[in-house]
């Protein structure tokens, strides 16, 4: 343990010295950037992977009786679609930008207890590699769905290996997200800089302060549920009873609907630190965005078994009171939002179409959230498709919107060179079309009777042209992400030459603290001979901008008096 | 009150918890869901409890900090027992012949420490 | 079918009121991008709130919410009040991958089951204008038994039995479906509900098979 200067690395290492930029550099860094890009990076990988499993499944849902692949392997498809979306690419994605924002967002030049995140990174890799290596036994991966319900998740009915290897892996994944929460919740409390209050943190910090307390008060939840799992498929007479089969149920939403907003929150978050840069503005309504934030997390605690209505063997009215009731707090961060851009002078850069376009596209997936929050709407429509568009309308339309979002937003601050302009606007509209030509005709489709997971449909079933629509989308999507990688990629390759072209300090005249160091930032974050700028609300960079302007009007005036 | 909000914060977050857990002790579910919720709020408690502690012996806001600013290469091997650990759920438990030596390996790496400066 | 007026009456309340969220939504944030824009050189606002709006607007959102709450429990319980005549019983089993049927009222035992491939479909038979308890069990996975033209399903559990009442008006065949993922074949597990008079549905108990014209499906 040093204490963060330059000049403190001098000490004697006791160890071969390592090149800091080698690959051994990065596997084991204790910098909270290169763990929290790892992470990033490794989901972004395995964002790829699952989108082609979807393109896979959207080839054979195009048409009826289409038999692209067989029945198992469809079901192995979407298991590994969902769990890897969620386990292993949007909530890692989110504890990442956590771990890489959060400390430079506080004015720290590290994390509370590095080594335990990089063990939450490393515990998140290696659980993705297992469950994915599942696909590799004779039986193939895991095929009981997402939430992998006993009994079809017990060894009678899932023999596979695949099977073992999905609990191992999302047991592994989860305790690294875990760790990383925690380390995560404990630097944004207890690692501020001086000046950093609490009521001046970042709305970007007060997400993850929110996420995080989920992550540690509901993840555990997934734990004991993957456990439940594990006894029974070692002793299949757990799940003749039906206590555990319905205690699995309650133990894997009691995680499984807080999982959603964390992996929400931050993206949320990261859309409304862009809609106030790119509006010139502060963020409108900050207390009542972070108050709301923290009741929205408590409330969706509680909301669990919504997922449970049509099971008969749930309290439908007390998970739909406190389901209708997350309106009030998703109501008013909205009107932070509006509030925001209503009063601002709006630049439309990439990321700031992303932000905007959020707005309206995760307005749709909340709204439906409220009808399948009403058990009697619910009845009908879940385990439907049209639970699957509204999912996806949270998630995608949403959440990976706001990645987006952040990804345009942060590039220049974590590379120093700029994404592409041309290509983010090709991918934006790319992905605002392909998006809403997927997922909005399954509304449709769900409504008409087509159930979720179902490898495919009759040609009497009438859901052949809505199908061909989604699939088109897909393809929309396709192209559109492909343009990002080709965007990313050829960014890093410039960088790699020397060839980008420095973006600066602050290319967005941004408003939070890690826009005050260079781009990308030092090891400790802020160089000691660069003190930071006083930390005088959650908008530093605004506040010093606007005392700097009005400084020069009072000194313009006083001039003018002067000469007079 | 304001030297001491990040525990107010997790502290009456695991409250509004306990409110909505007692809100459905009204409407009643089975005893399995109350050992659950209840079992999350008490820890949420207990966190909110260890950042009072820490709030106590520790300034609010830092103007210096101590950071590692060496790799940890024993991190890696770690998880890697870890999934090997996990592993032998599935495989068999010979797995943990393998993975109490790794273990072994990451305590010395810990101790010898074979990374150097990143500052 | 009062879970489809039920749904019916929910879901176009709901739906008119998300259309209307969403289009003043969609508006602000159309006139925020045309209005707001750079190349117009507005001056940003730096007004930071406006709590009193907030307020009021909190209490709003709130008392929406309270009356959604209220009305759609209402109509839950609504939905599920206790038919006022004694239900004909008809005990539903899922299983991979298909359904038997059995009425245990019947005089000769009558019981139907089905392979669910190709158009070996088990058919569930009702009267009309008659409530009928389902009495759903299963004897492996979880299945989940829903025709989507009733706007209603539930689960079927193993070691544990569902029960829920219909009454259907009108004479006719729909399709029913598996809802809940239970397998390989869990996309073919369909089958038919059709109701008959109840003269017709007393003489189907009575081992007779059921006429061969098909009704109209609404």
């Amino acid at each position: 343990m040093t204490v963060a200067s330059p000049a403190a690395g001098t000490e004697d290492t006791g160890g071969r010295p390592v090149v800091p930029g080698g690959w051994l550099g990065w596997v084991t860094s204790t910098d909270h950037k290169r763990i929290g890009l790892l992470t990033i990076g490794t989901s972004l990988v395995i964002f790829l992977l699952m989108g082609v499993l979807a393109l896979l499944m959207r080839s054979q849902l195009a048409q009826p009786d289409l038999h692209v692949v067989d029945p198992a392997t469809f079901s192995q498809l979407f298991t590994i679609h969902g769990s890897g979306m969620i386990y292993m690419v949007l909530t890692p994605f989110a504890v990442g930008m956590g771990t890489y924002l959060v400390p430079l967002q506080i004015g720290a030049p590290g994390i509370a207890a590095p080594r335990l995140t990089l063990l939450g990174y490393w515990l998140y890799v290696l659980g993705a590699v297992l469950m994915l290596s599942g696909f590799a036994t004779p039986q193939g991966a895991h095929a009981g769905g997402w939430f992998s319900y006993p009994p079809l998740a017990d060894k009678v009915h899932s023999p596979g290996l695949g099977s073992d290897l999905w609990i191992a892996g999302v047991l592994l994944a989860t305790t690294g997200v875990i760790i990383m929460g925690w380390t995560v919740l404990w630097t944004v409390l207890r690692r501020r800089a001086r000046g950093m209050t609490m009521l001046r943190l970042p709305v970007f910090c007060w997400s993850m302060i929110a996420s995080c307390l989920m992550v540690i008060g509901a993840f555990p939840a997934l734990l004991a549920a993957l456990a439940l799992l594990a006894v029974g498929r070692a002793d299949a007479s757990v799940f003749t009873s039906n206590t555990w089969n319905i205690g699995y149920q309650h133990l894997f939403w009691f995680y499984g609907h807080p999982v959603v907003y964390v992996m929400f929150f931050p993206y949320l978050a990261a859309v409304a630190e862009v809609l106030a840069v790119f509006s010139g503005r502060r963020f409108f309504g900050y207390k009542g965005t972070a108050l709301s934030l923290l009741v929205f997390a408590a409330l969706s605690m509680s909301v669990w078994g919504h997922h449970m209505f049509a099971t008969g063997q749930a309290t439908n009215d007390y998970y739909s009171l406190t389901s209708i009731a997350l309106l009030v707090p998703a109501g008013v961060e909205y009107f932070g939002m509006i509030g925001t851009i209503l009063g601002g002078r709006i630049r439309l850069r990439t990321p700031m179409l992303f932000a905007l376009a959020f707005i309206p596209q995760f307005l749709i997936g909340g709204l439906t959230g409220i009808m399948v929050g009403t058990p009697v709407i619910d009845y009908h429509v879940t385990d439907s498709y049209f639970v699957v568009a509204h999912l996806h309308y949270v998630l995608f339309a949403g959440s990976a919107f706001g990645l987006f979002a952040a990804v345009y937003y942060w590039t220049p601050k974590v590379t120093g060179a700029m994404l592409s302009e041309r290509l983010g606007r090709l991918h934006f509209w790319l992905l605002v079309v392909g998006t809403n030509l997927t997922f909005l005709p399954m509304f449709a489709l769900g409504y008409q009777g087509m159930p979720r997971r179902v490898a495919t449909y009759a040609s009497f079933d009438g859901f052949a042209w809505l199908n061909l629509l989604a699939s088109i989308g897909a393809g929309f999507l396709a192209v559109g992400i492909g343009v990002f990688v080709v965007n990313v990629l050829w960014t890093l390759r410039k960088v790699a030459l020397g060839r980008s072209g420095n973006a600066g300090d602050d290319p967005w005249q941004a408003h939070t603290l890690e826009w005050a160091t260079s781009s990308p930032p030092p090891r400790f974050n802020f160089a000691a001979d660069r003190s930071l700028p006083p930390i005088t609300s959650f908008a530093p960079l605004l506040d010093l901008r606007e005392r700097r302007a009005s400084g020069a009007a009072v000194g313009a005036e006083q001039e003018g008096a002067s000469g007079s | 009150m304001k030297r001491h909000l990040p525990y107010v914060v997790v502290a009456g977050w695991g409250a509004l918890n306990g409110l909505l857990l007692a809100v459905l002790g009204i409407y009643g579910e089975s005893s399995l869901v109350f050992w659950l919720y209840g079992g999350v709020v008490a820890l949420l408690e207990v966190a909110a409890l260890a950042v009072l502690a820490s709030s106590r012996t520790g300034p609010d806001q830092h103007v210096r900090y101590r950071v590692p600013d060496r790799g940890a290469g024993a991190v890696p091997v770690v998880a890697l027992g870890c999934a090997l650990v996990a592993l032998a759920f599935v495989y068999g438990l010979w797995l943990l012949a393998l993975a109490v030596p790794l273990f072994g390996v990451a305590i010395a790496l810990a101790l010898h420490g074979t990374t150097a400066s990143e500052g | 079918m009062i879970q489809r007026r039920v749904f019916g009456t929910v879901f176009t309340l709901e739906s008119a009121v998300a259309a209307f969220v969403f289009l003043v939504v969609l508006a602000l944030v159309c006139h925020a991008v045309v209005r707001r824009r750079a190349g117009r050189q507005p001056t940003p606002s730096d007004r930071p709130q406006r709590p009193v709006l907030e307020k009021y607007y909190v209490g709003v959102l709130a008392a929406f919410a309270a009356f959604l709450v209220a009305w759609t429990a209402w109509q839950n319980h609504e939905e599920h009040r206790p038919p006022n005549r004694t239900p004909v019983r008809v005990d539903v089993m899922g299983f991979q991958w298909c359904w038997k049927f059995g009425y245990p009222q019947s005089p000769a035992k009558v019981s139907v089951t089905g392979t669910c491939r190709g158009k070996d479909l088990p058919t569930l038979v009702v009267p009309t204008g008659r409530p009928v308890e389902l009495r759903l069990t299963s004897n492996d996975v979880i299945h989940s038994l829903w025709v989507p033209d009733l706007r209603y399903k539930m689960d079927a559990f193993p070691d544990h039995v569902n029960t829920f009442t219909l009454t259907l008006d009108h004479e006719g065949r729909w399709r029913g479906r598996c809802a809940e993922f239970c397998g390989e074949r869990h996309y073919a597990m369909d089958f038919w509900i059709k109701a008959v008079s109840p003269e017709e549905y007393d003489r189907y108990l009575h081992g007779q098979p059921i006429g061969t014209g098909t009704g109209t499906a609404t």
